[in-house]
């Protein structure tokens, strides 16, 4: 289904919702991030791209699995499954929408992941194609993406300045279309063809190539044990940002969390981990596999890189940049490919 | 003005001489408009280094680093370090040497006085560009006779502002300095490093900017309850992702309280000590955590942050953390006059006590 | 309804044989599946258990799939949820989800010579497939257990040892001896060596600590066992289990779900990560 939608409707189409969360880009505190769309307020899609992915919808950085305590000497379970309210996200950029099929992947791989599954059954994710490329740090061409991508979005917004273009991609969104199809209109020759040229407008911009994705796989096996990690990571502090605002990034950690010590009662508790940590690979021993930030680095590439294009035959890296943009201290993973590439 | 080729220079005579095994600087990175950290070895490299508005770090974290390096390697190479160090970094280094983490031959300062301006606060340039990206911020020269004249002691190089020009439009805007300019390079005392082998640039005294502690002091307005409901909000953004702290270059303890795994095991560690460690604080990224988590880290600070502002700007969500520090370090300076890493010489804040200190309970 | 795989079963503790003292010290535990909804395993499988409030920790199962009844952890006191073990008495419940892992292709071993070589807590990933095997004797051929401890009072399951004495040859050895010990002196690797395999016809299969795996594994190759005849279990750091939380991973595999069983020939491909 593609419809066009003038800007002053946007508004009611997002109106029709009412029964869903919504979410949208809005630029609060210096930074642009999702955030929940009370009724009847404007939504801005002028954003770049939000600092936190779309990935928090699925997999929010805190999930509780269950609580536990006990009932007589004996420990009772009570899982705790979301039951979300459907939810719409506004605004999204086709290299999140691409990151979140690599995420299906990870979270349906020989063990179906509930709690996953159970917020993404619930979500919509409206796209907006990017016109021109938000920083120099977009590489979504150079991963097999482009910034009109439909890989994972229900639907395709594109701006054409007095109006949006919007396709529906998916049931879901054809769904949510249908259900503001009063604010919609019908697509002329003339709008097909200033879409068309928009898109391909886009395409043209440069961005930060990479060159031959499965000759870099190669390249990175390899490096392996290649001195230009511990070189790479000179100046890496080990924090989580790279893997935290990337929207593929899926690693976790599992705590008990208890409440109370007399009872014994607490929670079990998903937490976003990182694999820059030292102790997201220490063994109780002490022993560390990965024990410096060379190897932690190359582990990071290397599972978006090599890993998963072994596993699923796709890079698990979707050109958003923001690793390299956040990066305090300048790792660039495009510059690393290219120093690995080269070597 | 700084001329970048000076420092240059002196960095690649340090190499040559031998004087130092390597020089911390900063370089054009490929990431962004902003600077990254270098570390340069040979006389070659000398030639990268860069000096501008956008030399963000502070680069007396890599000192700790290389210390934590050369610890646990078989072949430790102790000669001492080059490091470019701004006004603030060289106070970093001075709260080093007064814990004696190293001693001051271990290091060469090459200071760089900031003079009139600073550097940019991506967070502010972040505002005034609506998210966009600069593609290149330096310092503006207005007419060129600013300088050929040479400036008055107490000239604002900042009353010319900073260029910006904004990634896919190439156009070049200036921005007054004061309005891009970090909040703590307008709050600066000391922007000269008062810490050092060899300084660039001119000592400025007087600033025309902010009086010191102006934004803790604008904070501290604000009620309790609203306070509190700001950094509630705060707190409720944290992401966990420790940028803060891996940062700082007085977060040096090889394990933190606030971890819930022991870090330093070895084969004499019992199952009992890592078994009994505390969870003071639990990996959710959730408020009452993240509030154990910055509020036990600004207190480890107090008297000892020196305010470089790193644990603010790495921030990925933009918290305003460095005035959990500065209003401790605003505390230290009106009780005790004290200034983290202005005088190596004097004991550090927490571990000196006087017969005039104001409370009474320790008497 | 999809089945919740982060949800643990519930376990209950009927027995605790304290297999070795000291500051790593080793405790057996069988555990009894209380609601019935006990899972079958194959060997060389693990199992995260839960200790609730401390949190969970991978171990293999060292209980023979054969026996129904209960399941078998061998676990050395290290860290948390391992000492909260060690505090537990029977009776007690723990949280138990699982199998998780590869297994030992014990069939296509059939008419086969098997030599175990065991070392420490090494000794209980392997356990399952000597029980196993010695079950279905007649379907292999010589079968031989090395297992090496510290000291006498070291070794593990020293009750079944004398059992497994009468189908199997045993070759204990100690690296301290005390008065009165008959068996050999000297660690793992040159006891092998000392009795020599022959490795016409034979699987090796080691667990151990990774200092003494490195080399059983060179003498073994000395021995002129081929890669292919070599199989030995890795561990790494866990959390899921089920190949989601990206810690164990040595290069694409995860430890958890492709592991933890290797032939020297698979391992020796993979990245040293481990």
């Amino acid at each position: 289904m593609e419809k066009i939608l003038r800007q002053e409707k946007l508004r009611e189409w997002v109106d029709t919702l009412d029964d869903c969360e919504v979410y949208a880009p809005a630029f609060a505190d210096s930074v642009w991030n999702f955030a929940r769309v009370e009724a009847g307020t404007d939504i801005d899609l002028s954003h770049t791209n939000t600092i936190g992915s779309v990935k928090a919808f699925t997999f929010p950085q805190r999930e509780v699995f269950f609580r536990f305590e006990k009932k007589d000497g004996v420990p009772v379970l009570t899982p705790t499954l979301p039951d979300p309210k459907p939810t719409v996200v506004f605004g999204v950029r086709p290299c999140d929408g691409r990151g979140m099929p690599r995420n299906d992947t990870v979270f349906n791989k020989e063990f179906e992941d509930p709690y996953y599954w159970a917020r993404r059954n619930k979500l919509t994710l409206v796209g907006l194609a990017c016109n021109q490329p938000h920083s120099p740090n977009c590489f979504c061409q150079s991963v097999g993406g482009s910034p009109h991508a439909e890989e994972g979005l229900d639907i395709l917004m594109t701006d054409l300045g007095d109006r949006f273009h919007v396709k529906g991609v998916t049931a879901k969104g054809v769904e949510a279309m249908e259900r503001g199809r009063d604010a919609f209109d019908a697509v002329s020759d003339a709008d097909q063809t200033e879409v068309d040229k928009v898109h391909e407008t886009s395409r043209s911009y440069p961005q930060r190539p990479i060159g031959d994705l499965d000759a870099i796989s190669e390249a990175l096996r390899e490096s392996f044990d290649s001195p230009l990690w511990a070189d790479m990571a000179q100046h890496c502090i080990g924090c989580g940002i790279c893997t935290f605002l990337c929207p593929t990034c899926h690693c976790f950690d599992i705590n008990d969390e208890v409440i109370s010590p007399t009872t014994g009662e607490g929670e079990r508790v998903r937490t976003w981990d990182n694999c820059q940590f030292p102790d997201f690979t220490m063994h109780t021993s002490g022993h560390n596999p990965r024990g410096d930030l060379g190897s932690r680095l190359r582990q990071r590439v290397n599972h978006k890189f090599l890993y998963f294009v072994e596993n699923h035959k796709t890079q698990q890296c979707t050109g958003c940049g923001r690793c390299i943009t956040e990066c305090p201290v300048g790792i660039d993973i495009v510059a690393v490919l290219e120093r690995v590439g080269q070597s | 003005m700084v001329n970048v080729e000076e420092i240059r220079d002196y960095a690649a005579g340090l190499l040559e001489k031998g004087e130092v095994k390597s020089v911390l600087g900063f370089r054009r990175g490929s990431a962004s408009a902003f600077a990254e950290p270098c570390t340069i070895t040979n006389v070659g490299e000398a030639a990268s280094l860069v000096w501008d508005p956008t030399c963000l770090n502070n680069l007396a974290l890599y000192l700790v680093k290389d210390r934590k390096q050369q610890a646990v390697s078989k072949t430790p190479d102790t000669r001492p370090v080059g490091i470019v160090a701004k006004g603030c970094d060289s106070r970093a280094i001075g709260v080093l040497l007064q814990e004696n983490y190293f001693k001051r031959e271990d290091v060469v300062v090459i200071g760089v006085s900031c003079e009139g301006t600073g550097v940019v606060d991506p967070r502010k340039l972040s505002a005034k560009l609506k998210g966009r990206t600069a593609s290149r911020v330096t310092f503006a020269v207005q007419g060129s006779t600013s300088v050929a004249g040479g400036r008055t002691p107490g000239a604002t190089d900042g009353a010319d502002g900073i260029n910006v020009s904004v990634y896919g439009d190439e156009t070049e805007t200036v921005i007054p300095a004061r309005e891009v300019l970090a909040d703590r390079c307008l709050e600066c005392r000391a922007a000269a490093p008062a810490l050092n082998d060899v300084v660039f640039g001119n000592t400025v005294e007087a600033r025309d900017f902010n009086e010191p502690f102006h934004a803790a002091k604008e904070a501290e307005r604000l009620s309790e309850d609203e306070r509190w409901a700001t950094w509630e909000r705060h707190f409720d953004r944290c992401l966990r992702c420790f940028a803060c702290r891996a940062v700082c270059p007085m977060c040096y303890c090889p394990e933190c309280v606030v971890d819930s795994t022991t870090f330093v095991v070895t084969l004499g560690t019992s199952a009992e000590e890592k078994a009994n460690r505390i969870r003071w604080c639990e990996r959710s990224a959730n408020t009452s955590e993240s509030a154990v988590y910055h509020l036990t880290r600004a207190i480890h600070l107090a008297g000892r942050c020196i305010d470089c502002g790193e644990c603010e700007r790495v921030c990925p969500v933009n918290i305003p953390l460095r005035l959990l520090n500065t209003k401790l370090e605003k505390e230290a300076f009106e009780m005790f006059e004290y200034q983290a890493g202005h005088d190596i010489e004097q004991a550090s804040l927490l571990s000196s006590f006087r017969d005039e200190d104001p409370n009474s309970f320790i008497r | 309804m999809t089945d919740n795989i982060y949800l643990p079963k519930i376990g209950r503790i009927v027995g605790i044989d304290e297999e070795t003292q000291g500051a790593r010290a080793i405790k057996t535990f069988k555990v009894e599946f209380p609601n019935d909804d006990g899972f079958e395993h194959d060997c060389g499988q693990c199992a995260m258990l839960s200790m609730f409030g401390k949190g969970e920790s991978m171990i293999s199962i060292a209980s023979s799939p054969l026996v129904k009844e209960y399941k078998q952890f061998s676990i050395m006191k290290m860290g948390r949820v391992t000492s909260a073990f060690h505090a537990a008495k029977i009776g007690d419940f723990i949280g138990i989800r699982g199998p998780y892992g590869n297994q030992f292709p014990l069939d296509d071993w059939q008419g086969r010579d098997l030599v175990f070589i065991g070392g420490g807590v090494g000794l209980a990933p392997i356990w399952p497939v000597i029980q196993t095997a010695v079950a279905r004797r007649e379907e292999f051929g010589k079968i031989t257990v090395f297992y090496g401890a510290r000291t006498s009072s070291d070794i593990m399951y020293e009750a079944d040892f004398e059992r497994l004495k009468e189908s199997v040859e045993v070759q204990l050895s100690v690296d301290a001896p005390e008065e009165g010990w008959s068996g050999y002196t000297g660690f793992v690797p040159a006891n092998l060596m000392d009795k020599a395999p022959p490795p016409d016809n034979a699987i090796a299969i080691t667990c151990g600590p990774p200092i003494m795996i490195k080399f059983v594994i060179q003498n073994l190759q000395a021995l002129g066992f081929a890669d292919e005849q070599i199989y030995t279990t890795i561990e790494n750091k866990m959390k899921c289990g089920v190949g989601k939380c990206g810690r164990c991973n040595v290069g694409k595999d995860y430890v958890c779900v492709k592991g933890p069983v290797y032939s020297w020939a698979e391992l020796k491909r993979l990245p040293q990560e481990y």
